[in-house]
């Protein structure tokens, strides 16, 4: 059974507008303007993987978390959670679930700690990973006595997680869980997430810093303007990407990289460095390079970012089948499975 | 309903109702000693026609009976505002506060459903405004006994005129979580009611002072407050039936609108 699954969930929002324009619409026999949040999404989460949900601002990954949660009522198209239907369900399906909002916000005149107790006595289950996450989050009991309204944005985010995660959630929504946190509280939420992840707890992690996801995820589902563009495990879709290489040739070598399997855009500068673009499989390559004395060799990893950035230059702006089309098209591109 | 929400609103609440209450209490002591103080020399006054006939009526209320004199403690703008925290202040912002704040998503994301949120909401509403209200039977109590008139007061018909003021309150309070739970922001949902309240409160003041708008009194809610009249024995079950009716008509409204609405992320 998937933790998440959706079938071309859609969410519409109808457009706003002033009585007379409607009227004078209408009069002109114009059909409803309205926003189109979410379109026929369909993806399915696994359960016990870490799933990032990435897109900027506007895409549709707040209007998605929210439709599985119950807040909004999807326009057509639906989905489940746990096997829970997200519209006929959703008490059900929060029961079960750990929910970290984006930029969340908390009641300011409670202690932390009362907030704490206050919100999962609310879950209804035992807060039983309560101390451990204060612990791995650096937060004492003597912050914890103090009122909300004097915590920094990093400790309000830290109060953020452990509400969510609390009271061991088989499925934890995290909507840019690292929102205000310093490097290192990054690094102990990470490793938190691994633990979930070990325990079989299942994450659907929303961010737009790529380097987390890349860090975190199993696989990604990328959304542009409402529209699922790519979904694929985090390796694979890295595979695809190209690496920059750049390696310095020792006086006197003479390198040919044209014509090399997986390699483009070889540039030869006179001091003997040379750079180029290295896609697929690094054998031919290494085979290429073989037997020339090299004084330096560097091969970028590939990220994230690359292919975020490649899958949303796809398309032309203000044409979201663009990007859909372009991505679907491709075998890397959307993948239900 | 929820007993971990009502819990939370309870304590979120109870200095302001301690408060709210201890003031209400007061001002009810204050007015039988003014009727036992001033009311004959004013009603000599008002005798003399210096001042018009009309403001002995003030919303139903007078200074020249102990029945006249408590049912203006009930209709006074200062006991208005002493409810009002609460009917007014506290539902308009249940929801549509939350919601404004951001901290309703996360009490949402619990296992809570909108209705048993909303159904917590209104008890918590009620049962304020139902202490306030007891509040104002202590002080009238307390009041009649300090001026020496306790004996003219029929202390059995005070639970009736409780259950008068809370079906009026409550109506209020039930239209204030109604406006809540249809909006995203306090501002609008504040400002409707604010403006039921004020028509309401408007038009039953102007009937009593003005014979011609006498007509515009049953339009108001706070004519069916009649406090002079339960103290003096007369029930009028319509009146009762009016608010409850109303009262129930926006409990309805909300029950269906809030488990419908899209709530959108906060902006």
């Amino acid at each position: 059974m998937d933790a998440v699954s959706t079938t071309a969930l859609t969410k519409r929002y109808p457009h706003h507008e002033l009585p007379p324009e409607r009227l004078a619409r209408r009069l002109r026999g114009e059909p409803r303007n309205d926003v189109l949040a979410l379109e026929d999404l369909s993806i399915a989460v696994r359960e016990g993987e870490i799933f990032g949900f990435l897109g900027p601002n506007g895409a549709g990954k707040s209007t998605t978390i929210r439709l599985l949660l119950g807040f909004l009522h999807p326009s057509s198209g639906g989905g489940q959670v746990m096997g829970l239907d997200i519209v006929r369900d959703s008490v059900a399906i929060r029961a079960r679930v750990g929910y970290l909002p984006g930029g969340i916000a908390l009641y300011d005149t409670l202690s932390g700690e009362r907030l704490l107790d206050y919100l999962g006595e609310l879950t209804g289950r035992p807060s039983v990973r309560r101390a451990e996450l204060l612990d791995r989050l650096e937060l004492s009991t003597r912050t914890l006595q103090r009122p909300v309204r004097d915590y920094s944005r990093g400790m309000r985010q830290k109060i953020g997680i452990i509400q969510a995660l609390q009271h061991d959630p088989e499925l934890a929504i995290l909507d840019e869980p690292t929102e205000g946190l310093d490097p290192l509280m990054q690094r102990a939420f990470y490793a938190i997430l691994d633990d979930l992840k070990a325990a079989g707890r299942t994450i659907f992690f929303s961010s737009h810093v790529l380097s987390e996801v890349e860090r975190v995820c199993d696989r990604v589902a990328i959304v542009r303007r409402g529209r699922l563009v790519a979904l694929q495990d985090v390796a694979s879709l890295l595979e695809h990407r190209k690496r920059n290489v750049e390696l310095r040739a020792a006086p006197g070598e003479a390198i040919h990289l044209d014509g090399v399997a997986g390699v483009s855009g070889v540039k030869q500068a006179a001091d003997g460095r040379i750079t180029c673009q290295l896609e697929g499989d690094v054998g031919p390559f290494l085979a290429a390079i073989a037997g020339h004395r090299i004084s330096d060799l560097t091969i970028e990893p590939a990220h994230l970012e690359e292919a975020f950035l490649e899958l949303y230059q796809d398309a032309e702006p203000g044409d979201p089948a663009a990007g859909v089309s372009a991505a679907g098209a491709s075998p890397a591109g959307v993948t239900s499975r | 309903m929820n007993r971990v929400l009502f819990g939370h609103l309870w304590r979120s609440q109870r200095t302001k109702l301690v408060i709210a209450s201890i003031a209400m209490a007061a001002w009810n002591v204050f007015l039988p000693v003014i009727y036992q103080s001033f009311g004959q020399q004013m009603k000599a006054l008002i005798d003399s026609g210096i001042i018009p006939k009309q403001f002995t009526n003030f919303g139903g209320g007078d200074v020249f009976s102990l029945p006249g004199s408590i049912a203006l403690g009930y209709v006074h703008p200062i006991a208005i505002i002493l409810v009002s925290i609460f009917a007014i202040g506290f539902a308009t912002s249940a929801v549509a506060g939350e919601r404004q704040r951001g901290t309703l998503e996360v009490v949402l994301a619990r296992p809570l459903s909108r209705r048993s949120l909303y159904l917590t909401e209104l008890a918590a509403t009620l049962v304020l405004i139902g202490i306030v209200l007891v509040a104002a039977s202590v002080g009238t109590l307390v009041g009649c006994a300090l001026a020496g008139v306790l004996g003219e007061l029929a202390v059995e018909r005070l639970p009736l005129l409780w259950i008068n003021g809370m079906l009026l309150w409550g109506t209020i309070g039930a239209i204030a979580l109604a406006t809540s739970v249809s909006f995203d922001r306090l501002t609008p949902a504040l400002g409707i009611t604010l403006a039921i309240v004020i028509v309401s409160y408007f038009l039953e003041i102007l009937g009593s002072l003005w014979p011609d708008a006498k007509g515009l009194q049953p339009y108001s809610l706070f004519h069916y407050l009649m406090s002079r009249d339960v103290l003096g024995g007369t029930i009028d079950p319509f009146a009762f039936g009016i608010l409850a009716v109303v009262g129930a008509m926006a409990i309805v409204v909300a029950l269906v609108v809030f488990p419908r609405r899209d709530l959108a992320a906060p902006s």
